[in-house]
């Protein structure tokens, strides 16, 4: 089959959250280098996931509140994200900081980012629009590897892996190993994975996982295809 | 519903120099077109069995899916004989025609758009400059805009403090008129013709009228284009895609005044194709 | 060393890029590929008749295709950029400059089609070019778990300047790169190389030059 194109720009997105305040796994804290920012999704939308030069993450909305430009395009200097449209600088709380255009005015509070919630377990970033009651889902004995994304729907992945779905993960094996598949939908037909494994396993192992999991996602597509 | 004020406007469909004899099937507000080198002497417009109204102007062909009340503008600095005249040729973006205008009339983005050509993040001020809408033209217009320019133009030897006039003739046509480094004195006119193919898609017909005997034309041409697609990879990743007209969408400075005219004109006009009214 | 070149041309780019990277000068001479055509006129089919560019000439040497440009350019001046004795270096090098010939008709043809108004069948051209990328992506996922950066060996190497561009620009052909956390990371390095240069829709780092403000309150 063909794959739809995932655009990514979440301009079709379509999954409403059953509630904002809920952790949805956006990345693999090893993707998300120190004095760096990536795209990633939320149901509400776009966002944009960052690290400060001295390692703490950030999430807020991916779009700079002056001209809609995406932030996740911008850079990280220090302890702030900038937009690369107009440079518009963010500080660890939304806020911003600094107009380049205007290098004397102090900027209005009023004027954020839409910070977010974030999270790190497991080696996995998680994030939510509002403060979740409780603290993300704690796989014990286990730690992210890695992601991507499966034109598919979590219904045919699950098919595709002979298992059930709970808590919007799958608990299955891999290449022989046991792996838990963290799911995030990402429109009708596109689906987050992010695939946890054991952490003591050795090089030839972990490959085996991720080529796994390159398998599972093509005769999920395969299966889409078939429908 | 599409208001018709726009239908009635003119938009550049393709350069005079590369129109095809057989057309070119192409859009225009959303409806189709088919554009014509010589079909029958002269370049010709056709929409769903109609022929449209054409203008040949400034190196493009001109067309307009209503009845137009007033002629094309003129940019008469342009007609000056020893200027060089460049087609830059089409670049098409994923999106809103009326941010591609809006884009070209901002100075605030060179520093990290176009870095060390338009702009350098050392210099990101901006200071006050006029605009207005001049009721007589019904024209939006920006002038004594000043910038310092790492390399302003391809004749620019060095940074300088560059002066811009900007002028919106037409709801999707933006003229710059900018100090010329070899002429003090004259302007060099840098326009963005811009096609509105759909709400989120256009074809960007950049076009320039230039003193420069240093450069070739490939230089110049090269040079327009480079500076076009630094925009191009900002303008595809703008949320939403429609042009917000709701000043609560999104958060304008001093340095945006040209900006905020050009909506307040574009709202005025019900111009709105491209235009997002109310936040979704 | 005169370069035949496009400003918007990712395979041109490529050999300004790894010139600019080893410090080469290369003469360079604008063709005015859109809309003037020119990389079809007569005097450009008489140096290369397949009516390409880039060009590269070298005294007697002309070459046509870029990947050989780039062996041409490291081997002079940069060996280290060149995979070394190890056959399975120097293979996955030959394999990485395959591939990178996929990236151009995949995701090169893809943006043609977007941007410059080129025929083409779209959805075809992007369906290839996000295979190539998944293949890309997993490849250097491997890379990473082994403690590697770039697609060959220990350091960059013309495989990587080979398949860079048409990566990095793939959203020009409305490809999103969004959903590959190990290119991303790959590209980065990439950019962050001393000597890198940029292109139209390949924007530098700004975050390693100095923070001008904070120069200014210094």
């Amino acid at each position: 089959m063909t794959p739809v194109n995932p655009v990514g720009d979440g301009t079709y997105w379509t999954m409403a959250a059953k509630t904002d305040a809920q952790w949805v796994p956006v990345a693999v804290s090893a993707d998300i280098l120190a004095g760096t920012v990536v795209p990633a999704r939320l149901p509400t939308g776009p966002i944009a996931v960052w690290r400060s030069a001295t390692g703490n993450l950030y999430a807020n909305g991916d779009r700079c509140p002056h001209r809609g430009m995406r932030l996740s395009h911008g850079f990280v200097r220090g302890e702030t994200l900038s937009c690369i449209y107009h440079g518009w600088r963010f500080g660890t709380d939304g806020a911003c900081q600094k107009i380049p255009a205007h290098p004397s005015v102090t900027p209005p509070k009023t004027i954020n980012c839409g910070p977010l919630h974030v999270a790190e377990t497991n080696g996995v970033v998680w994030a939510a629009a509002k403060e979740p009651a409780e603290p993300p889902q704690f796989y014990p004995g286990y730690e992210a590897l890695r992601s991507l994304v499966i034109v598919s729907t979590p219904a045919a992945i699950a098919a595709a892996t002979n298992a059930t779905i709970i808590d919007g993960a799958i608990q299955t094996t891999l290449g022989g190993q046991d792996a838990v598949l963290l799911m995030s939908p990402q429109g009708p037909q596109e689906v987050f994975i992010l695939v946890l494994a054991r952490p003591n396993l050795n090089l030839a192992d972990r490959l085996a996982v991720s080529s796994a999991l390159e398998a599972l996602r093509r005769s999920a597509e395969a299966v889409e295809g078939a429908a | 519903m599409m208001p018709n004020t726009m239908r009635d406007a003119w938009y550049p469909v393709g350069l005079l120099s590369g129109l095809s004899d057989d057309g070119k099937d192409s859009q225009l507000l959303g409806e189709p077109i088919s554009v014509f080198g010589a079909k029958n002497g002269r370049p010709s417009v056709e929409s769903a069995g109609r022929t449209l109204p054409v203008v040949e102007r400034f190196g493009h062909l001109w067309t307009s899916l209503g009845s137009p009340n007033k002629d094309l503008f003129t940019i008469p600095e342009a007609d000056h004989p020893e200027r060089k005249l460049v087609d830059v040729g089409v670049v098409r973006v994923k999106c809103s025609p009326l941010r591609a205008v809006e884009n070209f009339l901002d100075v605030a983005h060179f520093p990290f758009v176009h870095t060390d050509i338009l702009g350098a993040e050392s210099h990101p001020e901006v200071s006050d400059y006029k605009v207005e809408i001049r009721d007589d033209v019904d024209e939006v217009w920006a002038t004594k805009v000043e910038f310092f320019q790492p390399q302003a133009a391809k004749s620019a030897g060095g940074g300088i403090t560059t002066e811009y006039m900007y002028r919106v003739p037409a709801p999707t046509c933006a003229v710059l008129y900018k100090t010329c480094p070899p002429r003090p004195g004259e302007w060099d006119v840098i326009t963005l013709f811009v096609q509105p193919l759909t709400e989120d898609l256009c074809d960007v017909w950049p076009w320039m009228a230039l003193f420069d005997d240093e450069s070739s034309m490939t230089d110049l041409i090269h040079f327009q284009q480079l500076i076009f697609l630094q925009d191009r990879s900002i303008l595809e990743n703008q949320l939403p895609k429609r042009l917000p007209l709701d000043p609560a969408m999104e958060t304008p400075t001093r340095a945006d005044l040209t900006s905020v005219a050009y909506r307040r004109w574009l709202k005025r006009h019900n111009y709105t194709f491209g235009a997002q009214l109310v936040a979704e | 060393m005169i370069l035949y070149d496009y400003i918007l041309s990712p395979s041109c780019y490529k050999v300004r890029l790894l010139a600019s990277l080893l410090e080469v000068p290369l003469e360079v001479r604008p063709v005015d590929f859109h809309p003037g055509r020119e990389h079809k006129s007569a005097a450009l089919l008489a140096l290369n008749p397949a009516g390409s560019i880039p060009i590269l000439v070298d005294g007697d040497l002309i070459l046509t295709e870029s990947a050989a440009m780039l062996a041409y350019i490291a081997g002079q001046h940069g060996p280290g950029w060149l995979a070394g004795s190890n056959p399975v270096d120097i293979a996955q090098q030959q394999q990485w400059l395959a591939f990178s010939h996929r990236l151009t008709h995949a995701l090169g043809g893809a943006r043609l089609v977007e941007m410059l108004h080129f025929y083409g069948d779209l959805p075809a051209l992007q369906a290839s070019g996000i295979a190539a990328l998944r293949e890309l992506e997993a490849a250097l996922f491997a890379r990473r778990l082994s403690g590697g950066t770039f697609l060959v060996a220990d350091a960059p190497s013309i495989a990587d300047i080979a398949c860079f561009p048409y990566v990095a620009l793939a959203p020009d052909g409305s490809v999103s790169l969004d959903i590959y956390p190990s290119i991303r990371i790959w590209m980065r390095a990439i950019r962050a190389l001393p000597g890198f240069i940029e292109m139209p829709g390949i924007h530098r780092l700004h975050e390693l030059a100095p923070d001008p403000f904070e120069e200014a309150s210094l």
